[in-house]
């Protein structure tokens, strides 16, 4: 392939995610030979999820130990001078996430329990700022999103002429539905008449 | 490589819980650079384009009306903010959580144009974004797992394994791909082809600080 084609596929804004996933998945490959091992001198520790499991604790993967606001939990500090300050609010659960594991013993290992769900907060309260940061990545996606409804998706006022035709257009799938509806009904009652003979 | 033959003697830190941001001039003068840029384009108007019209005499304005404008603004002051603490930052993850934040303000600043071709690459470009973030955190939980922390200035002093290159190759094709450098620029650069120029500023500057940034960040953990 001549080289200034492939320029020109370049800049087709539609064909760079196919790319994008393509360098990806050509990467991940790669990843198959790269030797993987866990160091264990690890800051972010927390006891083993079979020890977890053995324990009977409803969060199991995710326990990280200690009361809220009374001890700390497990937490190594990077930075020595601050370890006094850490992991006081380790084991914070919402009210909602309290109900769900005092149900069910398997809270932690649920659906409900993985990243991005209700028990994210365990996850992220060892780490301060990133709490803020995930929130704000998410608020951020909300203000958008919202902004966007109610200015554009909800906001119809001034469109007169599309919304005549959308009002035709239901008109029109409403009178194509009960058309189809009673064709149905025509051919259901033929059987069964068939069926009595 | 160590702190202080890249970006010069450490001024201090500042700790947020056990994150911990590093002043050194170089990262202090980014930061400084993009606060400037933030102010100027928060108190600037946008522009207004006009376009000549096939066939006729007639040329048509293209504005951004103010609601718009209002939406557009505060998108690019946070998206301004988000690159500037991105400059500072001395942990990993919060790096790579900053670019995520960038990524999502880029697509929120053109989210109301009403040009199909915009709508379209910046359609596009949402769904790099949303690929990056596999790359982005994938790689820095492999650097975690490979040295047991996050905090740059610990990861400085570390030899780099197979492991590490391996992640920092991740985020290195994660942030490529959110920044929309070449090969993947087509839809981020289609992206900002539009009216309300300063707003649309950012979302270029933004990308260029923080590839510098992640040069950096990779140089640090890599040598």
């Amino acid at each position: 392939m001549r080289i200034s084609r492939l320029w020109n596929k370049l800049a087709k804004p539609k064909n760079i995610p196919r790319l994008f996933a393509f360098a990806l998945g050509i990467l991940l490959i790669v990843g198959f030979v790269v030797p993987f091992a866990l160091n264990i001198d690890q800051i972010y520790i927390r006891p083993a999820p079979q020890v977890q499991i053995d324990d009977g604790m409803s969060v199991a993967p995710y326990a990280r130990g200690g009361d809220i606001l009374k001890g700390p939990g497990i937490t190594l500090a990077q930075f020595p001078e601050n370890s006094p300050d850490l992991g006081w609010i380790n084991s914070y659960l919402t009210p909602l996430a309290v109900w769900v594991s005092s149900v069910t013993p398997y809270f932690g290992t649920s659906i409900c329990a993985s990243p991005g769900g209700i028990i994210d907060e365990i996850l992220y309260y060892t780490r301060g700022f990133d709490t803020i940061l995930e929130s704000t990545i998410l608020m951020m996606a909300f203000m958008i999103a919202s902004w966007l409804a109610v200015n554009y998706t909800a906001n119809r006022k001034n469109q007169k002429d599309e919304i005549k035709k959308d009002v035709k257009k239901a008109i029109r799938d409403s009178n194509k539905v009960a058309s189809e509806v009673r064709i149905n009904d025509i051919k259901a009652r033929n059987k069964q008449n068939r069926r009595e003979k | 490589m160590d702190f202080a033959t890249l970006g010069g003697n450490l001024f201090g830190t500042i700790p947020f819980g056990d994150i911990v941001l590093y002043l050194t001039p170089f990262n202090l003068f980014l930061f400084a650079i993009l606060l400037v840029f933030t102010i100027i384009i928060a108190i600037s108007n946008t522009e207004t384009q006009v376009e000549a019209t096939f066939g006729s005499l007639k040329n048509t304005n293209v504005t951004v009306g103010k609601k718009e404008f209002k939406q557009r603004r505060i998108l690019s002051i946070i998206c301004g903010i988000a690159s500037a603490g991105a400059m500072i930052t001395g942990d990993l993850f919060n790096f790579t959580l900053f670019m995520a934040l960038v990524g999502i303000l880029n697509i929120g600043i053109v989210s109301s144009v009403k040009q199909v071709s915009v709508l379209d690459s910046a359609f596009n470009y949402g769904l790099i974004a949303m690929m990056c973030s596999l790359p982005l955190f994938g790689g820095a939980a492999i650097i975690l797992a490979a040295t047991g922390t996050l905090s740059l200035s610990i990861l400085s002093s570390m030899p780099a394994s197979p492991m590490v290159i391996f992640g920092a190759v991740l985020i290195l094709l994660g942030v490529l791909g959110e920044s929309g450098v070449a090969p993947f620029f087509a839809s981020k650069a289609e992206m900002f082809r539009t009216a309300g120029s300063p707003f649309l500023v950012i979302i270029h500057l933004s990308s260029l600080f923080i590839i510098i940034r992640a040069v950096e960040i990779l140089l640090l953990v890599l040598l």
